[in-house]
């Protein structure tokens, strides 16, 4: 038979109609659009049950109540505590954002080692136990040098049992230096202290108040407990209490204030004194203040010293609005005013921190129901008595490097010193802990910070994230993020009720962390002695539980308790004779720099979609940065149109900013309501840390801009910088 | 050039005629096999539960049926295929001498794994499905769409489609996509018959849908066969 | 129960959003990421490519410093109802992978069924819907916080706002469990509803006299849900897409910014039809 190219062309005709009428061809079309719309690489997240545990978020000071939406044994969502005293159910973007920190790629796994040069980011992965003896073998030989004091330590704050730790550490091994990262709460501790003779801590009574006055507190922007100040925030809108800001730039804060008064940087603490000169010489002070300890002086003061003229020239705001801001301010019946700029990442001037203090004082509100009230936490750590060998009674004795307690009688850790203490030779440090901070990037001049921790032989980190410190570090000893671990959340971050909340394992451990706590005891026992008896607790839980008593049973029922009204301390204000005498001798701190090489003013601003502290922005938050602050690999920079035309820049040109203390390249924003030649930058870009969602971005305004110290309590009391711009 | 063409016609009319055919044939007799015989066996891969289960022993061992085991949380999701901690309560040690039973408690419960079991009736991600409006709100059986499985003595093969990776459960057993009962089928069309057929009593007053002229583009697609109440219920209603 | 039921009103789910409240901290922006599996990339600042259901806009005034003045204005989908559902996005669809539903006012998106020409984006006057120009990609290890409620999307189609309709479905079935069929007000909330700090935004039926939205923005159903409140408005209010988005502001301006205005128009005539 003669297979043709007809038969050939017959048999496929013939397949083609069979194929046709089997359900090869349809179901080969179905089964493909299937597959093209659930593509493997697509992820498909499982399901399982459904539960919800209460936890505290512990991403900033604030201290809200979170609830962790889970499936099986994933977190898949943060959301606010509902019925919780600060939040109630809000959260901020933070907050929402921190299983990105959990689950993401910023994670130290493992212990880690340095192999390469510092910050080449070459790392060996090492056991914890070798880490642990690393560790103790250093520490042992300063010891038996007799060095004991060159160790410091770096932590977050004072309170809360694992800063304690620390502090307990460092003590049973002979070293003064226990470090906390500055905030606002420095300052006006020390303002209580020096004006109602009271060692606590400054709390607000925000949602009473009826008229509040901020000299650049960033209300909506972070400051104090964030998502409590948003929610005085509505509240006083929806019951029109008044809000005043004053500020040279118009910030969220001052958009939503009923009154924006634009001021001279550096010049509020003047403006303080004047509208106190208003008060007093209306007779709108309060009866009690008038019979107060150096009133007298205090009047004189602000009479010859602080005439609305003069005030006037110096703020730049005209005197008809300070007359009347006074007597508005004076005339409410719960007026409140407060200071600490932005978030209140930077100290402050204590004078400016004073004279605020002075103007609540005069309209009789502390102590008071809508004013501010001396608050401090409760003390429920009672650990057992430390008993000192001699090396640490040495050690102890020893002078602070950062001159706290010593040059700065009234100062308790004054971190913005160290740099220029280590960088001029007046002091060292062999070994320096880091925990729950990233000096490195968060300190102004972080640059010199780098340079002085180049100089520090041992620096061993305790961060979670690979940060800029943990990154410049010889050790990591990862520690356990706040949704792996116990931890107690004493806080203060200026509420009228303190408040202690628990941090619980949602989750296992994701990776070879350990709790700092644990990881602290372990160090202290390997090195033995008096220093493994310091430490009578079996582990870190066992440490809380028992310091926590009976608490720890409605922590973990509850997730916070109030400490109610035990916490406020009665002190009568008083212009006490050093506190008057800090204000007569009062100058405002200047900016750096030359008016003449550097004719503009550069001031940071806060934004809350930007983290500047220990955490970094995790990916969400970062993503929700407007294009006007954060545009590609550069910062944008704010500057008044009309600066900008004097200048020649134009929106979204590439400008060169230059500082006394750095430089870099940024975008220029043109904006309206920003003081015409003042520029200001956003704080918590430029990190060159972290993962590629975060690093390499924008420029760090730490370090173009240096601390400047407080003549009085030595913390950092910058507030800007000269600075120049130029087209590029 | 005239001669050889007519030469040519000659020959096919004449004896090429049945080769023709035949390969036509051929080739419509290789290709039906193909599509109804190999093509099934080619595009589904067999594999073996992990543990063969029996339905009808725990069916009678427990009290309330099926949801005994496939119960709806409280706060209305259902749980699906029992998790290993819902096994332990009374599988803690082997009960009896089955040696399905005695490999479960050895690799699955002494070491706290959970079993892999294959989902028959596993959808694709962009399903939404609520057991509790069908079950509760509609008060449907559950045989309804997954058959006499509660009556099954062994685990079912489950055949896997190797494109889509998801059950043949989901198309059906029978490789033409006929069915005769409403168990025997998963697909989109299967949903929305139900949805067309039944009266589906909705607690709202719709509005006229603007374009009635105009069909839409699904409807027109399958006909009178079924037909997705877009207008009434709304893609969000099974799809996420 | 049936019969109860029968002659009830469908339902409309709407937001009011506070803007005198609203403090442009992106709260409500984050929140909807981490509710609906929203991906993200390495550089976000081109905005037009960067997903964001809701969009936190900051409006400013134009005047001059000191007189210049910012409010943000929260964007979510508007899910406009158009003239009987007929809403711009969903009538220009080829592939009817976006309706509206008469049931309960929202707009859907089924990214499956899309597939990718993106004409809805082209027609919605608000910029609501986003295009995936990238597979997602998610970090290692990341993939575990992802929700079971929300598929993730792959390369190639637009997804937007679904009002957080799952929850909507997960709160019916908690519903059915207990056999009722009507949801309370706070059993069904959209993520930025409930994560925002300062409580600017209401989400509720608009058809339900007793629901906070509808007390807030007054929706006239007769003129297109027209708010009835003065200080209510919705955005280009005059496009007739009769969105189910009101906003509440007490700055004139801000009102203002809300529609586009002839120069020689008086706002305060026309803002009221």
């Amino acid at each position: 038979m003669n297979i043709g190219r007809r038969s050939f062309l017959s048999f496929v005709i013939g397949g083609a109609a069979g194929t046709a009428i089997t359900p090869l061809p349809w179901k080969l079309i179905d089964d493909s659009s299937i597959w093209s719309q659930n593509w493997p690489w697509t992820p498909v997240p499982p399901d399982g049950e459904y539960s919800q545990v209460n936890s505290v978020c512990t991403l900033c000071p604030g201290g809200c109540g979170i609830t962790l939406r889970k499936v099986d044994d994933r977190v898949v969502k943060i959301e606010g505590m509902k019925g919780h005293p600060i939040n109630d159910g809000g959260l901020c973007l933070m907050g929402l954002s921190g299983l990105q920190l959990l689950y993401g790629p910023t994670r130290v796994k493992t212990p880690l080692k340095r192999v390469g040069k510092r910050g080449e980011g070459k790392w060996e992965k090492i056991s914890w136990d070798e880490a642990i003896s690393e560790v103790t073998k250093k520490l042992a030989d300063i010891r038996s040098n007799g060095e004991s004091h060159a160790v410091g330590s770096i932590v977050d704050s004072e309170s809360g049992t694992v800063p304690n730790l620390f502090k307990r550490f460092l003590t049973a091994y002979g070293s003064p230096n226990f470090m906390t990262m500055p905030s606002i709460q420095d300052t006006y501790g020390m303002t209580l202290q020096l004006m109602q003779g009271v060692s606590a801590q400054a709390g607000f009574d925000a949602e009473n108040a009826d008229f509040i006055l901020s000299f650049g507190s960033g209300i909506i922007d972070g400051w104090g407990s964030p998502v409590r100040m948003f929610k005085a925030n509505s509240a006083w809108k929806a019951n029109g209490k008044k809000v005043v800001q004053i500020e040279p730039r118009l910030s969220n804060t001052a958009a939503k204030s009923d009154k924006w008064i634009p001021i001279k940087p550096g010049t509020e603490a003047v403006l303080a004194l004047g509208l106190a000169n208003v008060i007093i010489t209306n007779s709108l002070d309060s009866k009690k203040i008038s019979r107060s300890t150096g009133f007298e002086s205090f009047k004189k003061l602000v009479q010859n010293e602080y005439s609305i003229d003069k005030v006037s020239k110096i703020t730049g705001i005209n005197s008809a609005t300070i007359v009347s801001l006074a007597k508005n301010f004076a005339r409410a019946s719960k007026p409140l005013a407060i200071c600490g700029k932005g978030q209140g990442s930077i100290p402050g001037s204590l004078n400016e921190f004073m004279a605020v203090h002075a103007l609540n004082a005069l309209v009789g509100n502390i102590n008071k129901e809508g004013g501010v009230w001396a608050v401090t936490e409760t003390d429920y750590i009672k650990w057992p008595k430390l008993e000192m060998d001699s090396v640490a009674e040495n050690g102890m004795q020893k002078e602070r490097i950062d001159g706290a307690g010593s040059e700065y009688p009234h100062a308790n850790s004054l971190l913005n010193r160290l740099a220029e203490v280590i960088n001029s030779g007046d002091g060292s440090l062999e070994v320096i802990f880091v925990s729950g901070a990233n000096p490195l990037y968060s300190m102004p001049d972080s640059k010199a910070m780098k340079t002085a921790f180049d100089s520090i032989p041992f620096v061993v980190s305790f961060s979670s994230y690979m940060d800029e410190t943990a990154d410049n570090a010889d050790l990591i000893l990862p520690n356990h993020v706040y949704l792996e671990r116990y931890e107690d959340v004493p806080t203060l971050a200026g509420l009228s009720k303190p408040i202690v909340g628990l941090t619980r394992p949602v989750v296992k451990p994701q990776f070879d962390t350990k709790h700092v706590g644990d990881v602290v005891m372990l160090i202290a026992k390997a090195l033995g002695g008096g220093m493994a008896d310091a430490f009578p607790w079996e582990s870190y839980e066992a440490c809380l539980k028992e310091t926590l008593g009976v608490k720890w049973d409605v922590l973990v029922e509850k997730g916070f308790e109030f400490n109610g009204d035990k916490c406020i301390l009665e002190g009568d204000f008083n212009f006490y004779p050093e506190a008057m005498k800090s204000l007569s001798n009062f100058t405002p701190v200047s900016a750096e720099g030359s008016a003449i090489s550097y004719p503009l003013i550069l001031i940071p601003y806060d934004t809350i979609r930007l983290a500047n502290g220990y955490i970094g922005d995790p990916p969400f938050a970062i993503k929700a940065v407007e294009d006007t602050v954060l545009k590609g690999k550069n910062s944008c920079v704010e500057i008044n149109p009309k600066t900008g035309k004097e200048l020649g820049l134009t929106e979204g040109r590439y400008a060169s900013l230059l500082t006394p203390r750095g430089k870099a390249k940024v975008k220029v924003h043109l904006y309206e309501g920003i003081m015409p030649g003042i520029i200001a930058l956003p704080r918590g870009l430029g990190h060159t840390a972290y993962d590629k969602y975060l690093a390499g971005k924008g420029c760090n305004f730490n370090e173009l801009i240096g601390p400047a110290e407080d003549p009085v309590s030595g913390l950092d009391a910058a507030w800007g910088i000269r600075a120049r711009l130029t087209k590029v | 050039m005239s001669t050889q063409d007519d030469k040519a016609k000659e020959v096919s009319a004449d004896g090429a005629a049945g080769p023709i055919i035949l390969f036509f044939i051929l080739g419509l007799a290789a290709t039906l096999v193909f599509g109804w015989v190999i093509f099934p066996k080619l595009l589904y891969s067999q594999k073996k539960q992990p543990i063969d289960f029996n339905h009808i022993l725990h069916v009678e061992a427990v009290e309330e049926g099926c949801e005994s085991c496939h119960f709806f949380r409280e706060d209305g999701s259902f749980s699906g295929i029992p998790k290993l901690a819902q096994c332990v309560e009374c599988h803690e040690d082997a009960q009896g001498e089955d040696p399905n039973e005695v490999k479960f408690v050895e690799e699955y419960v002494a070491n706290g794994r959970e079993v892999p079991w294959l989902v028959y009736a596993r959808q694709p991600d962009c399903v939404f499905f609520s057991h509790a409006a069908h079950v509760k709100k509609a008060e449907m059986d559950c045989g309804t769409c997954h058959g006499h499985i509660g009556e099954s003595e062994h685990s079912r093969v489950y055949e896997e489609n190797r494109i889509t990776g998801y059950s043949r459960d989901i198309w059906g057993k029978n490789i033409s996509g006929l069915r005769k009962h409403t168990w025997e089928r998963m697909k989109m069309d299967d949903c929305a018959e139900c949805h067309a057929t039944k009266e589906i009593k909705t607690d709202v007053e719709t509005l006229p849908w603007p374009i009635n002229w105009l069909p839409r583009p699904y409807e027109k697609q399958t006909g009178n066969q079924a037909r997705v109440k877009t207008v009434k219920e709304a893609c969000f209603v099974c799809h996420k | 129960m049936k019969e109860e039921g029968k002659h009830k009103k469908a339902k409309k789910y709407g937001m009011v959003i506070n803007l005198d409240e609203c403090t442009g901290c992106g709260a409500c922006m984050v929140a909807c990421m981490a509710e609906n599996n929203v991906p993200f990339k390495e550089d976000e600042s081109n905005k037009l490519d960067s997903i964001a259901w809701m969009r936190v806009y900051k409006l400013t005034n134009g005047k001059s410093y000191p007189e210049a003045d910012i409010c943000y204005l929260p964007r979510p989908c508007m899910h406009c109802e158009g003239e009987h559902g007929h809403s711009p996005c969903v009538s220009v669809c080829p592939a009817t992978a976006t309706d509206y539903n008469h049931e309960t006012g929202i707009v859907s998106q089924i990214y499956t069924r899309c597939f990718g020409c993106r004409y809805c984006m082209a027609a919605c006057p608000y910029h609501a819907r986003y295009f995936n120009w990238w597979d997602p990609v998610w970090p290692e290890g990341s993939t575990k916080y992802l929700s079971p409620n929300v598929s993730p999307r792959m390369r190639g189609v637009v997804e937007k706002c679904s009002f957080c309709f799952h929850r909507y479905q997960l709160a019916m079935d908690k519903a059915f469990l207990e056999g009722r069929t009507v949801l309370e007000e706070d059993e069904y909330q959209t993520s930025c509803t409930q994560a925002c700090p300062a409580g600017a935004i209401t989400f509720g039926d608009l058809n339900n006299p007793e629901h906070k939205v509808h007390q807030l923005a007054k929706p006239d159903n007769k003129h297109g849900g027209r708010p009835g409140n003065p200080n209510v408005f919705r955005l280009l209010e005059r496009l007739g897409t009769n969105p189910k988005v009101y906003y509440m502001s007490s700055r004139e301006w801000v009102r203002q910014a809300g529609d586009n205005y002839l120069d020689n128009e008086d706002f305060a005539k026309n803002y009221r039809h």
